[in-house]
């Protein structure tokens, strides 16, 4: 059973008020006496706090620089944290930006086993599932070719059917990303619907609040780094909506 | 209760195949799309080393032959040293895209450029040798202390790179800082030169110098055709220790900050 506890996070950022400080300006503070603060601290998440049980599909919503995706790369160990802390308990799957890694100048089938690498599969694994993906991107007759001729439809295309290709415990989804034409769109909504009922847990973030509402059985609503709300989907995009109506 | 040291150690030993496909990337990434393809790596070292060997062997008066297998002998370790060093400076800014995308053990970046460059270095070590051999070099037992030579120079090597990467992240004018620093670094290395023609000042500086006892851990097989000293031998495991554990010091207390000031 999987689940994902996080408790009082918190993950500050660093702004620069002039600029990142050179090597001449470091040494020069070092023998100033008073240390001067030229940064200050901005909290993209702020003490926050939840559990997420197996069996749970948890849509997080906000405004856009909320702290959401921090929040999400937090628990994809991207970000560590500043404050509080992270237990997971399951294999997690980093799905969030496909095409992360991709090089231009390898072929497709590079990719897939670079891309595969870096997403976590094992070598066996990526032998396993390599005609599958090629088949599932439509991508047989360019599979050799670098990917940097390929059309944007064939780039995620081929990103997406390899990323979706493993069966996580935990999914970690920022936007349901797919890409290409209304027949592929089609199929690779199937999949990632598969995908999303195979796993264990599913973490997403979305602005598309009929998506969230119909996916998730649970919604938190992120806002300045905070938990505004945690509850059933429809309460939660409600308030949220209704509360942006208002102001 | 698993130690610190022991995750961080099985989390390296997990991310092997990732390792062998950044290093595979970079070798690969280099000669595409030339038509000689990997075969630059051979050729231009070799071409490299015959200008310098041609150069200095006519301003020193000295013989051809033996100055092109005592020079030889001195780039193979300094080129790997300092390729390392420049190119792991900014191991982490080249890959920022994807570290803050997705978590890998920061320590791969780094280590694969190491790998990468190592396997340039032998490779040009061995066509090199071709090329003694046939201008009239000659084998002797001693070569067999190379691949120790080797494998002291990477730690070295490694350690040093591990600072640069950090540091670098953190103050982006050591990537400027770096090239230059390398530059007056190879004039402070005897490598054109022998130890013993320096005179005046210098002659402290290049004593202080870490990199001298690797030069002679590859001069002494190749040039000299015998063991090095055991006091070389030993200064440099001391040095290559010491870069290694002050390489990983640095690179453990601050791996975790990396993301946050790229």
């Amino acid at each position: 059973m999987s689940i994902i506890r996080v408790e009082n996070l918190s993950i500050r950022f660093r702004i620069y008020h002039d600029r990142s400080p050179s090597l001449k300006s470091y040494f020069a503070n070092l023998f100033k006496r008073k240390s001067q603060t030229t940064y200050s601290e901005f909290s993209a998440v702020n003490e926050v706090s939840f559990t997420i049980s197996a069996g749970e599909r948890v849509g997080i919503i906000g405004r856009n620089g909320a702290g959401k995706s921090t929040l999400l790369k937090a628990l994809c160990r991207v970000y560590e944290p500043s404050d509080g802390e992270i237990a997971v308990d399951g294999r997690i799957a980093p799905l969030l930006e496909i095409g992360a890694g991709f090089h231009p100048e390898f072929t497709g089938r590079e990719n897939i086993y670079l891309n595969g690498a870096i997403l976590g599969y094992t070598k066996q694994q990526l032998i396993e599932i390599e005609s599958e993906v090629v088949a599932f991107a439509e991508l047989e007759e360019f599979i050799d070719t670098p990917v940097k001729y390929y059309s944007t439809g064939m780039y995620m295309r081929l990103a997406f059917s390899l990323a979706t290709s493993m069966h996580p415990d935990i999914l970690v989804l920022d936007e349901i990303f797919a890409g290409g034409d209304a027949a592929f769109l089609a199929k690779a909504k199937s999949r990632m619907y598969a995908m999303i009922d195979n796993a264990n847990i599913m973490v997403m973030v979305s602005h598309d609040h009929q998506l969230v509402t119909s996916l998730c059985n649970r919604v938190i609503w992120i806002d300045h780094g905070k938990v505004e709300g945690d509850g059933l989907p429809e309460e939660i995009v409600g308030r949220y909506l209704g509360g942006k109506d208002l102001g | 209760m698993k130690t610190k040291a022991r995750t961080f150690i099985e989390e390296v030993h997990d991310s092997r195949y990732v390792l062998s496909q950044l290093v595979l990337q970079q070798l690969i990434l280099r000669y595409r799309r030339t038509v000689l393809g990997y075969l630059w790596t051979l050729i231009n070292p070799l071409l490299m080393m015959t200008v310098m060997a041609l150069v200095f062997a006519t301003l020193f008066k000295a013989e051809l032959k033996t100055f092109a297998v005592f020079l030889f002998a001195g780039m193979i370790p300094w080129n790997f040293f300092s390729s390392v060093v420049t190119q792991s400076g900014s191991s982490f800014i080249n890959n920022e895209a994807l570290i803050k995308k997705i978590y890998l053990p920061k320590i791969i970046f780094p280590l694969s450029i190491t790998f990468a460059l190592l396997i340039d270095s032998v490779l040009s070590f061995l066509a090199l040798s071709v090329i003694i051999m046939t201008i009239g070099g000659s084998l002797s037992w001693a070569l067999i202390f190379i691949p120790i030579s080797y494998l002291l120079l990477f730690f070295f090597a490694l350690g040093v790179g591990l600072i640069m990467s950090v540091a670098t992240v953190f103050f982006r004018d050591l990537q400027h800082v770096v090239l230059i620093a390398m530059q007056g670094l190879f004039f402070l290395t005897p490598i054109l030169y022998r130890p013993d023609e320096l005179m005046g000042n210098l002659v402290w500086f290049v004593r202080l110098n870490p990199v001298v006892p690797f030069i002679d851990l590859f001069r002494a097989p190749l040039y000299l055709a015998s063991l090095p000293t055991s006091g070389v031998i030993l200064e440099s495991i001391l040095i290559s220790l010491s870069a290694m554990s002050l390489g990983l010091f640095v690179f453990l207390r601050q791996q975790r900050q990396i993301v946050f000031r790229l």
